[in-house]
């Protein structure tokens, strides 16, 4: 392990001061912590290069606990990425729980990585992953614990470069002031090039901002410091434009053409202690056809682009070689829909039979004799199915392109309750566009549906315990979404609608029905939708000690709506407001590979009631045909 | 086939459970033939010694996995040390005969190094050792099921002496009879007067089981 010996008090210090080292400090603080497993390090498969060896080191920074982050694909695969070049090194960093802040606060140690405990100002990039909204203040919150300037203004010459991909980076504007530079679409190859440039301008003897300009070479990043952003009277964007001949007008979002072609990392890290998802990911395909439009990852992650069978296969191998996982899940947006299923399941189960891997699968979209084989060799758990309709009706499910209808879900439902089953979760949106209260009494309607299969099969052929969860979360508009337009619900109307269907559920027996305070949805639609007046919201709700917003008990409403008051930026304006089809959008200026053209063209539909089929049918002219031979489904 | 291993300081803070899942899946690794129990939820056919608390680290920890087919002592080290992570490594590891005493019955007492932070307190304990083993009962407290419950632990404790701002013990570690690291520290804190319990890093050097003439000797020699 590499030393972490640049504090102060090491060996031949003076005794009297007793001064203790950052190492000797951190042991000391994990005898007192909850969870002292987060901040060990020391897993299997976890990087020990030389500090000294590596000429570009990278922090990646998951913001949020060790348990979701180390459950997180896309920070395994860039994390070996990097760690495979030579000359590089990654180590990672999470946000540590409130009992190990105060600690670190109190005892003056900085948020340092996991492998070698080194302080992330130490590091030539800090690198953040945006997967969600309400973990920006954490972003926040781990700088300053690292000390690094909050503001990209206020940094100096040498302190980190810090990045920012993911989702969200699709719109990054609410963190423009905070990040030096985004990554826009897919990460593996775009990472390295963007470390190559930090090193060859560091090299170069490059000043910070000639580091920056350089970045623009490379697809898909974004530096926001290299544009201005002017408004009109009525708080609209009038227009963005590069101040520097280096900055594309148009961000095209970084492609993987081939994913076969790309690295995937076998030797993942194997955590200790419980994690959220503690089994293999196997990333069968990127993207998705269905075009269900309120989706975000579904227009952002296309093209569709499948893995090979025979490469999916060595990869399951590899990977159970190398970490000695017991469960393999195939991970996609919709692996149902991946082409070779039922032949890539059979082959992975003939494979695993002898390591007694289980493989978890995607739903009940198996045909009858993979079914069989299945019951044979897998460890059958019953635990409960999960189904997403969406929307309570036929006509609002067509409005959303939710490619599902009321007997395809019966059919699985009566399916699963025959197969012995007898826990069912529902999950809807309430909220969507055009919704009446006719769709959300379509949420109670078929889950009453659901209750009446399974006391259609026979007493002594069902499982007993029948459950029927039914959740109902509250539609968040996104952009480069066909919804991108739309306004979010009131509070008030929210509220009404949730009454509406506690009342309308209350007369369903066997039904539990779960919602959640609209509050975080709300504030997540600000964001989603969010442009650079939102990050001085952000500020001031983290300087009010906003942090770690997902977790529900550490959520401060109260604080964020003072923080808008304050900043006088009105949240409204944001989450309840319809755009024109001409307004200039916060994020029109990144290409993410659908067209802006193509949207509307939904969202019109959409309005229609009208449906959109399944690229795999015939191509629907999304914009993604622009690059040819990517998508295997483009005319 | 028994192994000797390390559960590094760093490691303290893993539970057992956690250790024991971290060998399970290092054995799927190492690709040794190593045999599943039968039944409905097959698990591999692993057993410790003794479990290490939460917080301790072991420098020979014992653990006893069962195998397939005949591997030797030396391509069950290598494949394994392959598979371990660096903060458990295995020293050793030994055939042993098909019929042997179950490793757990076999523990008699474990010999502990615990290293105290604070050096004055060290130095306070060091100077009442004589004094303190010098009684001819020590009550201690055990948390048990049914609430705390209180034993003379001074049967309990072979050995212990002060090795500079730490102490060296070997104390009973039976299924039925303990004296724990904790169950000691809070003796010496009580007998020196101390508010409270000084702060420690505890590491289990050995664990200790009798030979043919009741002397105890490390249980990997046996």
């Amino acid at each position: 392990m590499p030393s972490c010996g640049s504090e102060p008090g090491g060996c031949g210090q003076v005794k009297e001061e007793n001064p203790l080292t950052m190492h000797e400090k951190i042991e000391a603080m994990l005898e007192k912590v909850q969870k002292a497993p987060r901040y060990t390090g020391g897993e299997m498969n976890t990087a020990v290069k030389k500090w000294d060896e590596a000429a570009l080191r990278f922090a990646f920074c998951f913001p949020d606990t060790y348990e979701i982050g180390m459950s997180h694909l896309g920070m395994k695969i860039l994390y070996h990425g990097i760690n495979s070049q030579p000359d590089m090194l990654c180590e990672r960093v999470f946000m540590p729980w409130v009992d190990m802040k105060a600690l670190m606060e109190a005892e003056s140690v900085p948020l340092f990585s996991l492998e070698s405990r080194t302080p992330i100002s130490r590091f030539d990039v800090v690198g953040f992953t945006l997967q969600y909204e309400m973990s920006y203040t954490n972003i926040l919150a781990m700088l300053k614990l690292g000390g690094i300037p909050l503001k990209n203004a206020e940094r100096a010459e040498d302190d980190p470069i810090v990045v920012a991909g993911g989702p969200c980076a699709f719109n990054p504007e609410p963190l423009a002031e905070f990040i030096d530079a985004f990554m826009v679409g897919d990460g593996e190859e775009q990472i390295l090039e963007l470390n190559r440039a930090i090193l060859e301008g560091r090299r170069a003897g490059l000043s910070r901002m000639d580091i920056l300009k350089s970045l623009c070479r490379v697809q898909g990043v974004y530096v926001p410091a290299l544009y201005d952003v002017s408004y009109n009277e009525d708080g609209t964007i009038a227009a963005m434009k590069p101040n520097c001949p280096e900055a594309p007008e148009k961000v095209m979002k970084a492609i993987i053409t081939d994913l076969n072609s790309t690295y995937y990392p076998t030797e993942i890290p194997v955590p200790y202690t419980d994690i959220v998802h503690d089994r293999i990911m196997l990333e069968i395909m990127r993207g998705c056809t269905r075009g269900c439009r309120f989706c975000q990852a579904g227009m952002l992650y296309r093209p569709v682009r499948e893995r090979s069978l025979e490469n999916l296969v060595e990869l399951a191998m590899s990977l159970e070689n190398a970490t000695g996982y017991e469960d393999i899940s195939l991970s996609s947006l919709s692996s149902g829909d991946y082409t070779c299923l039922a032949e890539l399941i059979r082959e992975l189960i003939r494979r695993m039979k002898e390591k007694r891997v289980s493989i978890s699968l995607p739903s009940l979209r198996l045909d009858s004799i993979l079914k069989d084989s299945l019951e044979e060799t897998q460890k059958e758990r019953k635990t409960s199915l999960t189904f997403a309709p969406e929307a309570g009706t036929q006509r609002l499910r067509d409005v959303i392109n939710k490619g599902v209808t009321e007997d395809d879900l019966i059919e699985k439902v009566r399916d699963a309750f025959q197969g012995g089953w007898s826990s069912v979760k529902l999950y809807f949106m309430m909220g969507l566009p055009t919704e009446t209260y006719d769709d959300l009494d379509g949420i109670a309607d078929l889950a009453g549906k659901v209750v009446r299969e399974y006391f259609a099969v026979p007493k002594d052929q069902r499982a007993k315990g029948l459950r029927v969860t039914c959740s109902a979360s509250v539609f968040v508009p996104k952009p480069f979404t066909p919804f991108q337009w739309e306004p979010q619900d009131t509070q008030e109307v929210v509220r009404e609608k949730q009454r509406h269907l506690v009342t309308a559920l209350k007369k369903v027996k066997g039904v539990n029905f779960n919602y959640h305070e609209s509050d975080l949805s709300y504030l997540e639609a600000c964001f989603a939708r969010g442009d650079r007046r939102m990050g001085r919201v952000l500020l001031r709700a983290f300087e009010k000690g906003c942090m770690l917003d997902g977790w529900g008990e550490h959520f401060k409403y109260q604080a964020w709506r003072e923080a808008f008051e304050e900043t006088g930026v009105d949240p409204a304006f944001y989450a309840f407001r319809r755009r024109e089809k001409d307004e200039i959008l916060p994020w029109d200026f990144i290409d993410c590979g659908v067209t802006k053209e193509f949207l509307w063209r939904e969202k019109e539909r959409a309005d229609a009631a009208v449906t959109t089929k399944d690229c795999r049918k015939g191509c629907n002219g999304c914009g993604l045909q622009r690059f040819k031979g990517v998508c295997s489904f483009c005319g | 086939m028994m192994a000797v291993f390390e559960k590094s300081p760093r490691l303290r803070h893993i539970g057992h459970l956690d250790i024991q899942r971290a060998v399970q899946r290092a054995l799927r690794r190492s690709g040794l033939p190593v045999s599943y129990s039968k039944g409905f939820n097959p698990h591999i056919l692993l057993t410790f010694a003794s479990a290490l608390s939460t917080g301790y680290a072991g420098r020979r920890e014992i653990m006893e996995v069962q195998l397939e087919r005949e591997v030797s002592p030396e391509a069950f080290l290598s494949a394994m040390n392959a598979a371990m992570p660096p903060d458990m490594q295995l020293s050793e590891a030994k055939m042993l005969p098909d019929q042997h005493i179950a490793l757990m019955a076999a523990v008699q007492a474990a010999d502990y190094t615990i290293t105290l932070t604070d050096d004055a307190a060290a130095a306070a304990i060091a100077a009442k050792l004589p004094a303190f083993l010098a009684q001819e009962s020590i009550i201690a407290l055990r948390r048990t099921k049914s609430g705390m419950k209180e034993t003379d632990i001074r049967p309990l404790i072979h050995t212990l002496k002060a090795e500079g701002n730490a102490l060296r013990a070997v104390m009973t570690l039976t299924e039925r009879l303990a004296c724990k690291p904790g169950m000691l520290l809070d003796a010496l804190a009580a007998f020196c007067g101390f508010e409270e319990t000084p702060r420690v890093m505890v590491v289990r050097n050995a664990l200790l089981g009798a030979d043919t003439a009741g002397a105890l000797a490390p249980l990997e020699t046996l």
